[in-house]
């Protein structure tokens, strides 16, 4: 019997398909089967121990019963599957799916990494006044200092903004400090396009105002900016520069994070690439906004976010932030 | 601008390499752009910023800062030069001015006996490396000495001046002058000139006159060194859009005690160089004189603007680098510092707090987390909105596009939108107009993308600009536009826009919006960029919000557009207003629904939402949802399919009850003239 338990054990674990394992189970269980065949002889033992052993066969066949049933499910499970087998690497149906533009993506980085850093985002207008853009923010008229930045008059007045610094005097004079806020905006300069200018692009305006700020204060923020945008510890430098509505300025470089400040084509060999420009508010620009002048201190800066975008993504023409070329888009 | 290293070390007590100057330069003062090889020399190309113009655009104002940041010693040139006692310079020549607001100084030195010629080949040279020319040994003289001053001066044939008088005065009106370069121009009391005492000799600070020129034949020159009104000189050097070596320098403005500097060393090397004799005196006019400049430094306020704990002592020693002679005072609290007069960009601290921070070093000041209140950051409504809507039109398929804000005139004129705000100075023809709607542009891209995809979806949020009354105002819009090849029906990307503009106000939490299309052309002149009837203004309430509708075919032509684009455009803040977060939970039913459906035929001219409202009405509140499942159109007839959802909050409703609204319903449906279909 053994035996027989163990053959048939074999050869049910080891059925392909439902027709083999039928005829198994008419070779073991049937009428005329291997259990039958064990009944049968028996009958010539004794009454001891035919019960016994009747016992045991009985058992056996249980047993096989149930491989069977379990064996028959699988077999019934694996077959109706190959039925339904799918190519799983064939294309997913193309459901809906937009993309927001890549300026959009980095304006919300930055955003974020801000506002951990305490700094509000206001909104502001395109169109500007020449005493915001210009006069409050210590640029007098026929001043040769308006020829670093080319303007777009709309009348005498008015006039398409060439930064977004006029909402720092907007800003303080609608609310007292300490503060600390960020402007995104597009700005305009009247210069002809290509490659890597643009008569419209983005940037970001930053103030923060309080009764000691440093410059050192200013560069321990920046750090911790690039820091976040980066995901890595970059290394500055700050360069003295001239902006009339701050002073001191200067400009924070960061080291090429391209060739880590070996030099290479997008640093111009330089080893450094040239990221905004800063300084400590103007007392001018404090009065200007209704605040005493040596009270307050306060840095700002503003930074390109086109070129940050494209830095970030690496795009190489900056003509391509300024259309709706689904090709582009798909990208981000 | 363009500086010889090897003229730079002239001034310094030891020579610097010149990438040591471009490295000292660009750390502490200003960025240099180029170091290039010329020759044995080498050119660097310094950025130097608006406000030191006034003394940093001269050899000599380069190599002091070169001094002040390394620390060695700047030896200045040697001016000493003899006097003819025989000779006074008020002999050859007498200077007046009569427009003494335009002039603060004008000085002159005059030198007989000069043989004109070339210039050594050193003065060439160094005239080179800088991009200038040399022409004679006089000019070059002057140009040299502007190049290493910043004082530009010009030399007159004394002879040639009508009775040896300079007279600065304004222009007559009227009165013209022909140049040294042979142009004529037509002068005005807006421009100053030299004249002598028949006519004007020069442009003031700009150009000289062809009348009083240098030639080889001079014998007694006169150099005028002068100070003029930096406003008046831009002006009329953008006016007559001359602009020179010599413009540039003055309508920044500089010291007036350089006009006597300048000259010694002129008539210095024209002593050497052009063997003349120096007649003695300077003839000056000199109104009123340039003082040097008190001011006051708050150390504590400086230290703490730094970042850096600057010793007062160590303050005084760099301001002594810079030439600026400095005390303390109050026991040290203060600083009391005197800024000559060759800065004219030192007027109070923080100028001074600059001076210290850059020449300490920039890059020494340690990083300082700020210490402070903790403000809570928020985010300005309208943006916070502006994303939120960017990612609901994201999330639905539609892709953003960012634009130019500028429209062309042909634009303009296709589009018959009134009321374009013009840009008074465009840069081109293309950017003439600010953009009335951002449409424009979306069609622009859409038009592009036609070519790669048969689907397109985009979306824009922006600003655009209109006149209204004689102002231009600023308004923040949301347009979108859809135009697929694919669409077999008609009006399908009509459809599909207002399901986008459902979501979107679905999502903002804004309940009412429909959509009218009764609207006058005469109220809705921009509407003209639109298909006559399957347009419509977007509301909430009786609040405009935007507009939805077909892009006419006329515009859809005229740029070369073969599809059908729906567009819509709303105002963003009018959204903003209404969408609200509140949501109210309701708890759905316990109690089963009851369904019927009823199917209504309709004349064509018969709006789907007027049948909507009499079914809801007659329904009353048990009738809990109406859902149009089919729109069947003959062209004649529409036959309408609805499946009318019946469900209460409080018990089982019986299929009597039921019955008892549906005649209601079927009655009112009837009394219209319209047919159920059974």
């Amino acid at each position: 019997m053994e035996h027989i338990e163990l053959e048939a054990k074999k050869e049910i674990g080891s059925a392909k398909n439902s027709q083999e394992l039928e005829a198994l189970r008419i070779k073991y269980l049937g009428r005329k089967g291997r259990m039958a065949e064990l009944l049968l002889q028996i009958k010539d033992l004794s009454n001891e121990e035919r019960a016994q052993r009747g016992k045991q066969i009985n058992q056996l066949k249980r047993e096989l019963e149930e491989l069977f049933e379990k064996k028959k499910n699988e077999i019934k499970n694996s077959e109706s599957n190959k039925n339904e087998k799918i190519d799983v690497t064939a294309p997913g149906r193309a459901l809906p799916f937009g993309h927001l533009h890549p300026r959009t993506l980095i304006l919300r980085q930055v955003e974020k990494i801000f506002q951990s850093l305490g700094f509000s985002v206001v909104d502001s207008s395109e169109m500007e006044t020449d005493y915001y853009n210009f006069q409050a923010l210590n640029f007098p008229k026929d001043h040769p200092a308006r020829d670093m930045q080319d303007t777009f008059y709309i009348d005498d007045e008015l006039l398409l903004r060439t930064q977004t610094s006029p909402n720092q005097v907007r800003y303080m004079e609608k609310h007292n400090p300490p503060l600390r806020v960020i402007v995104p905006g597009k700005v305009f300069r009247r210069d002809a396009s290509d490659a890597t200018h643009e008569s419209q692009f983005y940037q970001v305006e930053g103030l923060m105002v309080d009764k000691n700020i440093s410059i050192g204060n200013f560069k321990a923020v920046i750090l911790e900016f690039f820091k976040q945008l980066f995901g890595k510890e970059v290394k500055i430098r700050l360069r003295p520069s001239f902006f009339p509505f701050t002073e001191p300025s200067f400009e924070p470089d960061i080291q090429c994070v391209f060739c880590d400040g070996k030099g290479c084509r997008v640093c111009k060999n330089t080893g450094w690439i040239e990221m905004a420009g800063a300084g400590m508010v103007h007392p001018f620009v404090f009065k200007s906004a209704g605040y005493a002048p040596y009270e307050w201190q306060g840095f700002a800066f503003g930074f390109g976010l086109d070129r940050l975008a494209m830095m970030k993504y690496k795009i190489d023409d900056l003509r391509m932030l300024n259309f709706g070329d689904m090709r582009f888009l798909r990208q981000f | 601008m363009k500086f010889s290293a090897s003229w730079l070390n002239e001034y310094l007590e030891k020579t610097l390499k010149p990438q040591e100057m471009v490295d000292l330069l660009t750390m502490h003062a200003f960025e240099v752009e180029s170091l290039e090889k010329f020759g044995d020399d080498f050119i660097l190309d310094v950025k130097i910023l608006p406000d030191r113009a006034h003394d940093c655009f001269s050899h000599m104002g380069i190599a002091k800062e070169l001094a002040a940041i390394s620390g060695i010693k700047f030896v200045p040139p040697k001016a000493d030069f003899a006097e003819d006692g025989n000779l006074q310079a008020k002999d050859f020549i007498s200077v007046k001015i009569t427009a003494k607001d335009l002039c603060p100084r004008y000085s002159m030195r005059v030198a007989t006996d000069i043989k004109m010629g070339q210039s050594p080949k050193w003065m060439q040279d160094r005239l080179s490396a800088c991009g200038l020319r040399p022409i004679s040994n006089i000019v070059d003289i002057t140009n040299y000495i502007m190049l290493e001053t910043g004082q530009p001066l010009h030399a007159f044939d004394v002879d040639k001046v009508g009775e040896k008088k300079i007279i600065v005065r304004r222009a007559k009106e009227g009165e013209k002058i022909v140049t040294l370069e042979g142009k004529k121009y037509d002068l005005s009391p807006e421009n100053l000139v030299i004249a002598d005492a028949k006519v004007a000799i020069g442009i003031a600070g700009i150009k000289g006159g062809e009348g009083p020129e240098i030639d080889q034949n001079t014998k007694v020159v006169a150099v005028e060194s002068a100070n003029f009104e930096p406003t008046n000189i831009r002006r009329t050097s953008k006016a007559f859009n001359l602009r020179t070596d010599a413009s540039m320098r003055f309508e920044n403005g500089f010291d007036p005690n350089l006009t006597e500097i300048a000259l010694a060393r002129a008539i210095f090397l024209m002593s050497e160089i052009a063997g003349g004799k120096v007649a003695a005196g300077l003839v000056d006019a000199y109104s009123v004189k340039a003082k040097p400049r008190k001011i006051l430094l708050d150390v504590d306020w400086a230290q703490k603007l730094i970042g850096v704990q600057i010793l007062p002592q160590e303050m005084i020693d760099i301001l002594k680098r810079l030439e600026i002679p400095a005390k303390a005072i109050k026991k040290g609290k203060f600083i009391e510092a005197i800024a000559p007069t060759s800065r004219l960009d030192l007027r109070a601290q923080e100028d001074l707090a600059e001076e210290l921070a850059r020449i300490f070093g920039l890059d020494k000041i340690p990083a300082q987390t700020p210490s402070g209140i903790m403000i809570a950051a928020t985010k300005e409504e309208s943006l916070v909105y502006e994303d939120k809507i960017k990612d609901i039109l994201a999330g639905a398929g539609w892709s953003e596009a960012q634009n130019y804000s500028f429209v062309s005139e042909e634009d303009a004129k296709a589009f018959e939108i009134a009321g374009q705000v013009k840009i008074k100075n465009p840069i081109s023809q293309d950017q003439k107009y600010l953009q009335p709607t951002l449409i424009v542009n979306l069609l622009k891209n859409t038009n592009e993308n036609l070519k790669y995809f048969d689907n397109v979806r985009l979306f824009e949020i922006g600003r655009s600009f209109m006149m209204t009354g004689e102002k231009p105002v600023e308004s923040h819009k949301i347009a979108a536009v859809i135009s697929n090849r694919n669409f077999k029906k008609s009006a399908e990307g009509f459809f599909e826009l207002k399901g986008l503009v459902h979501i979107l106000f679905e999502k903002l939490g804004i309940s009412d919006v429909w959509f009218d299309d009764e609207i006058s052309f005469d109220l809705a002149p921009w509407l003209k960029i639109f298909h006559p009837v399957k347009r419509a203004l977007i509301k909430s309430g009786q609040k405009e919000i935007g507009w939805i509708g077909e892009i006419k075919e006329k515009i859809l032509n005229q740029s070369g557009i073969k599809n059908e684009i729906v567009a819509f455009e709303l105002d963003l803040p009018a959204l903003v207003a209404l969408a609200s977060e509140e949501r109210a939970y309701q708890a759905p039913s316990k109690y089963p629904a009851i369904m019927r459906d009823l199917a209504i035929l309709v004349g064509d001219d018969v709006k789907i939402e007027s049948v909507l409202n009499i079914i809801e009405t007659m329904g009353g509140s048990l009738l809990f949802d109406t859902d149009i499942f089919d729109i069947f159109e003959t062209g004649v007839k529409k036959s309408l399919a609805f499946r009318l959802i019946f469900q209460s909050d409080e018990r089982n409703m019986t299929d009597k009850e039921v019955n008892e609204i549906m005649e209601k319903i079927i009655k009112a449906i009837e009394e219209e003239g319209w047919q159920i279909r059974k």
